[in-house]
């Protein structure tokens, strides 16, 4: 076991009183050096690409998924991501802003994707979350909705979900919706 | 008006029935030693109704270099009056009162004064007084709580004649779901359910609980009526399960987390639904059985809960009526609650009878027990909890000493605590016999610790313990020389004060009957002696 | 003796100092001037001023500590008064780290807690130098990893990668949650630390997005829906408030709508008392967790500075619901650990040398062999992203700095970078050794 102070050798160096920082000084933090690790480490679908507003600012970046199949082909949907000083403790905030016909995207942006809240585990990456969002795209799962009467068009009537999906991609209202082109 | 008192927020862990106890309830604390303020400052911050603080004691210097509650200008004054003015400020809704006498002469002159208390906690007493006190209260079914802080060493002792709780508040608990022996609302909840005919979406938020149900009732009609009983048999109705998951046009099962989920819960859904042991127990004591005018409400719900196992019940206890969330549509997880609900609700009208013809044939009025006790009672009927603490006079008597548990306990010296116990009866039997503690004062530290081994021996003797106490036990309990550290002291105060909180609300499961801290390793261990 | 005390004031603590005894380090050196020690020079930092705050900087003043400096960025609300009992009606709104340490310092002679109404990241490495040991009554995990960070990034490593002894600064941390609580003793690099065992703090409790959007069952549902979703859609305070959990106007807001979700579902259960728990994230706070939590603190920081008796190995669990349990065990420290694995390695380069050197020595140099590392630091207190080849747009911004000096990047002799990169399970930790042209 190790002795920590002596009698001898009390006084401790550094500065006496609080001096405040100094910001020369300041750490990165755990959760900087994390998510330095989830970004250097991204291995992207061919459908996926991330932008950084600010390289300097790890923390907080878009992903834009561009699906090559499935309803949502040749749309373009992007995703903020905001982490925060919790990660991995706390999932990161997702939203999506492009306005979407979709079942399990609200039209808030609100995604329903069971690893952005309540199965998030510190293990799971930047990437895991950028799989789970790309497969929601490729597999829009009707039975837990965000986006309820989306659902239900797709539960009842797929080729008019096709449809919808296509028109609302093109521009153009659904029901009393707008939803703005993100066709390329 | 918004008070401190009624922002609580310890208040929702043992609720409003549970403040208004502690705010009714009158605790005497018995010297205001650095471990008795830090207790009594424990129930005070949340709200206790009052306390008394007995203590014939002057300040000293020491006193006020270990306690928070004492300060450089009561040195020489009474230490219950200075203590008592100092805990009042923590407050102002607690009222305070002291009696500048020692414990022994209230004892001598007036022991009827402890008898209104709901508890008295008592720290700083030698041995014969510790005795005379417990007996008092014990005789008065009056509550006690010993406490002492030693060195690095704590000790709490609970000394209840009688004590029972109805909201023990259990962590871990097995829901009461009596899929084993589904009701008949139950039954036509299920019945009501078609889970081949349902559309995909109904099928993916059936809740589990109805698709146990029916896979379970498939099962029994291929099995004779019997369920699945060892652990291959739920296996393959796991397995029947499993097959039900619906399939997408390539065959492949869907997601269906429901049904995940009852799979998960098969084995824990297939446990019996029986009345607990302890619960038994209670039925089967004299106090349930022989109710009289002054029978505490406890036994007499407890008969009638009996009485209702033994009628409507068929040996079950009343239904505890909720569910665990589980994945499902709101409307039929609302539905599936309410079924429970109004059974439990039934059971409990069935209970209230059972109390109602009770409470006559004692000759008491009906509105002795209330509609909301009845309820808590039936809910929480399989958490049910009876202590009954054995006295400090069976503790020191030769005869019914836990002498085998003792001696058990110091076989294995290095990491059992319970050395300390033994250490401490040595330390009093040391103050018994030279009217001051082991090393005490500075200069008697080396020449103490022989007498401390004599005592040590002699009492072990006197037990009839064979096993060996290693020297360094001695040589560290003369090294204290009784002193009162604070943070040992602070340690105590706070378990103490929740012990008092327990017995004070009836909630929680207090200790059975001793804790011993070592705070030199920051372990502990509770013994019953 | 020093002129505050009065005869036998410290009679207590001093049988436990000035004895020798079996189960006292075997380095102990039982004499009257530990008392001094702890009365002059011992400098203690605690962290929050609140439940555990409030018993550490009573329980530790009444061990003999003197010198102590507090943070906490509260200030006192009327639901504190029934626990953090020295605070009272007078001193709602005022700050509590103030308040306590004013209290402490009239009513125990001698002491001299100095407060500090801040955050603890206002503070740099050259304030939490000057403390022997660091105490922490927290109830942020942020906050906890953050000095935990720091704290580790304080140590000093010997040449052969063994801690510095005397850059230790060891953290005693305490929680409570309700009857249970913990204590742990950290001494950064040599046990386990907040990082190495994470996974022993409780993750936050989340409800799926879709059950709260559309098959509410429980009373918690609906108050869940109100507070992610109802909120940022109808701003009932304006533009860009944020939910505060310690504005009463917020939550009777939250109660009202939560209220009307239920009784469409037709769910009860919906509390105001448990709308404030929800959206907090609370689970109350008892007086006497508090109590037993922080002395088990402070019996800790007393053998810590004193070695009058071993040392807590190194965290233990409390519980008080059925009878008392306490669990002692030893954390393990993990040999991976994000935070405390880290042993800052050197490399030494010349100022006028460009990052591409550098990256050319983290790839090509037999010890680190990495493939494709990305590179950030902190300068001026923001974090700076060097170079990162693995994302396009950023090795588009970033690649321009290879061809850059290191003096012509702002990075100073002594200045530490990280370095992730897939060959390794952590980043990296470097500091930079820089040699200008004249020293040569």
């Amino acid at each position: 076991m190790i002795k920590l102070f002596s009698l001898k050798q009390q006084k401790k160096d550094g500065t006496d009183g609080g001096s405040k920082s100094g910001p020369a000084h300041k750490k990165a933090s755990a959760a900087q050096l994390r998510i330095t690790k989830d970004i250097n480490e991204l291995s992207l679908p061919k459908t996926c690409q991330v932008e950084f507003p600010d390289p300097d600012d790890l923390l907080s970046f878009k992903l834009i998924i561009s699906p090559d199949e499935g309803f949502y082909k040749g749309g373009h949907f992007v995703f903020s991501f905001k982490v925060g000083q919790g990660y991995p403790h706390e999932p990161p905030k997702v939203k999506c802003e492009t306005m979407v016909y979709h079942p399990n995207i609200d039209l808030e942006g609100n995604i329903c994707l069971n690893i952005l809240r309540e199965d998030w585990k510190p293990v799971l990456t930047i990437n895991s979350i950028v799989y789970g969002l790309q497969y929601l795209f490729l597999e829009p799962n009707p039975e837990d909705p965000l986006n309820k009467e989306a659902a239900e068009v797709l539960q009842n009537n797929r080729r008019l979900f096709e449809q919808n999906v296509a028109k609302a991609m093109r521009g153009g209202y659904i029901g009393s919706t707008y939803f703005e082109r993100c066709l390329k | 008006m918004i008070t401190a008192k009624t922002l609580s927020k310890a208040k929702r862990l043992w609720g409003d029935h549970g403040q208004s106890a502690l705010e009714g309830a009158k605790v005497c604390l018995i010297n205001a030693t650095a471990t008795g303020t830090e207790i009594l400052k424990n129930l005070i911050l949340p709200g206790v109704g009052s306390f008394t603080i007995i203590d014939g004691k002057r300040v000293s210097g020491e006193d006020v270099g270990n306690n928070f509650f004492l300060d450089q200008t009561s040195i020489g004054k009474s230490r219950a009056q200075v203590a008592t003015e100092l805990m009042q400020e923590l407050n102002a809704d607690v009222s305070g009162d002291f009696v500048d006498e020692t414990a022994d002469n209230l004892l001598d002159n007036s022991p009827e004064f402890f008898n209104k208390f709901t508890i008295v906690v008592a720290t700083s007493l030698s041995e014969k007084i510790l005795l005379r006190l417990a007996s008092h209260l014990w005789d008065n079914e009056i509550p006690l709580i010993i406490c002492r802080s030693y060195g690095f060493i704590g000790y709490v002792r609970l000394v209840v004649r009688e004590h029972t709780v109805i909201e023990s508040h259990p962590d871990n608990v097995h829901e009461d779901l009596r899929l084993d022996r589904p009701f008949p609302a139950l039954v036509e909840f299920c019945d009501s359910f078609n889970l081949d005919t349902m559309n995909k979406k109904e099928h993916s938020h059936t809740p589990w609980l109805v698709i146990i149900y029916k896979y379970l009732e498939k099962w029994k009609q291929q099995h004779n009526g019997e369920s699945p009983k060892n652990y291959k048999e739920k296996n393959q109705l796991k397995e029947t399960i499993r097959e039900g998951f619906r399939k997408n046009e390539d065959g492949v099962p869907e997601d269906e987390e429901n049904f995940d989920e009852a799979i998960k819960n098969v084995n824990t859904a297939l446990l019996a639904t029986k009345v607990p042991t302890v619960v038994e127990a209670i039925f089967s004591d004299s106090s349930t059985n022989k109710l009289h005018f002054e029978s505490k409400p406890f036994w007499i719900l407890a008969q009638a809960v009996k009485e209702f196992v033994h009628n409507e019940g068929k040996g079950a206890l009343p239904l505890r009526g909720s569910i665990p969330d589980m994945t499902a549509d709101s409307e039929r997880y609302i539905q599936l609650q309410n079924v429970y609900r109004q059974q439990a609700k039934l059971d409990v009208d069935a209970v209230s009878n059972y109390v109602q013809n009770l409470l006559e044939s004692i000759g008491r009025p009906q509105d002795n027990i209330t509609e909301k006790d009845i309820r808590a009672f039936c809910k929480n009927a399989s958490f049910l909890c009876l202590l009954r603490s054995r006295s400090l006079e069976q503790e020191y008597d030769v005869s019914s000493a836990k002498i085998a548990d003792i001696a058990m306990h110091l076989e294995d010296t290095d990491d059992d605590d319970l050395v300390f116990y033994v250490m401490l009866r040595a330390v009093d039997r040391f103050f018994t016999e030279y009217n001051r503690y082991p090393g005490y004062d500075m200069d008697t530290v080396e020449s103490d610790i022989p007498k401390l081994k004599t005592c040590l021996s002699k009492w072990l003797q006197e037990y009839g313990i064979n096993q060996n106490i290693k020297d360094e036990y001695v040589h560290e309990l003369c090294r204290y020389g009784a002193c009162e550290l604070h943070s040992v002291a602070a340690y105590i105060g706070g378990a103490a004060a929740q012990e008092v909180i327990k017995v004070i609300t009836s909630q929680f499961v207090p200790i059975n009957n001793t804790y011993i801290y070592n705070g030199m390793k920051q372990t502990s261990l509770t013994v019953e002696l | 003796m020093t002129g505050v005390d009065w005869p036998h004031r410290w009679a207590h603590v001093s049988k436990i100092l000035t004895r020798p005894g079996p189960f006292a380090h075997p380095d102990f050196e039982a004499c009257p001037e530990m008392m001094d020690f702890l009365h002059d020079d011992c400098k203690l930092l605690i962290i929050g001023a609140g439940g555990l705050g409030c018993e550490l900087l009573k329980d530790l003043a009444l061990l003999g500590f003197r010198n102590m400096d507090v943070i906490d960025m509260d200030t006192i609300d009327l639901s504190n008064l029934n626990r953090q009992f020295l605070f009272r009606k007078k001193d709602i709104g005022k700050p509590k780290a103030d308040v306590a340490a004013e209290y402490i310092n009239s009513r125990i002679p001698g002491c001299k807690v100095i407060p500090h109404f801040t955050k603890i990241q206002d503070f740099d490495s050259s304030f939490y130098r000057q403390f022997h040991i660091v105490v922490c009554g927290l109830d942020s995990i942020i906050a906890r990893r953050w000095i935990n960070g720091m704290l580790v990034s304080l140590l000093k490593y010997n040449d052969d990668n063994t801690v510095d002894q005397s850059s230790i600064i060891p953290m005693v941390d305490g929680g409570t949650e309700g009857f249970k609580g913990n204590a742990r003793v950290i001494l950064p690099g040599v046990s386990a630390c907040v990082e190495c065992t994470l996974e022993l703090y409780p993750p936050q409790v989340n409800f799926p997005m879709c059950t709260i959007a559309h098959t509410p069952r429980l009373p918690e549902h609906c108050i869940e829906y109100v507070k992610v979703l109802l909120w940022p859609q109808e701003k009932p305070f304006g533009e860009g408030v944020e939910l505060d959990g310690d504005d009463p106007a917020h939550i009777k807001w939250v109660y009202d709508k939560a209220s009307e979700r239920a009784s469409q579902y037709g769910i009860s259960g919906v509390t105001y008392r448990l709308t404030q728990g929800v959206v907090k994230r609370i689970i109350p706070a008892v007086a006497s967790t508090n109590a037993v939590i922080a002395a088990a603190c402070a019996t800790e920081v007393f053998k810590l500075a004193t070695s009058c008796c071993q040392v807590l190995n190194n965290y233990v669990n409390f519980n008080d619901t059925e009878g008392i349990y306490t669990y002692t065990f030893e954390a393990e420290k993990k040999d991976n650990c994000a935070a405390c694995s880290q042993i800052p390695q050197h490399l030494t380069f010349s100022e006028d040398d460009k990052l591409q050197d550098v990256v050319d020595h983290l790839k090509e140099s037999a010890i680190y062999q990495l493939k494709s590392p990305g590179i950030i630091t902190t300068i001026d207190g923001k974090n700076k992203t060097l170079f990162m080849s693995t994302v396009k747009c950023i090795e588009d911004a970033t690649k321009s700095n290879l061809k850059k000096s290191l003096k012509e990047l702002g990075l100073e002799n002594g200045q530490e970078i990280y370095v992730a990169d897939p060959t390794t399970p952590n980043s990296l930790l470097f500091r930079l050794q820089l040699a200008s042209k004249m020293d040569d």
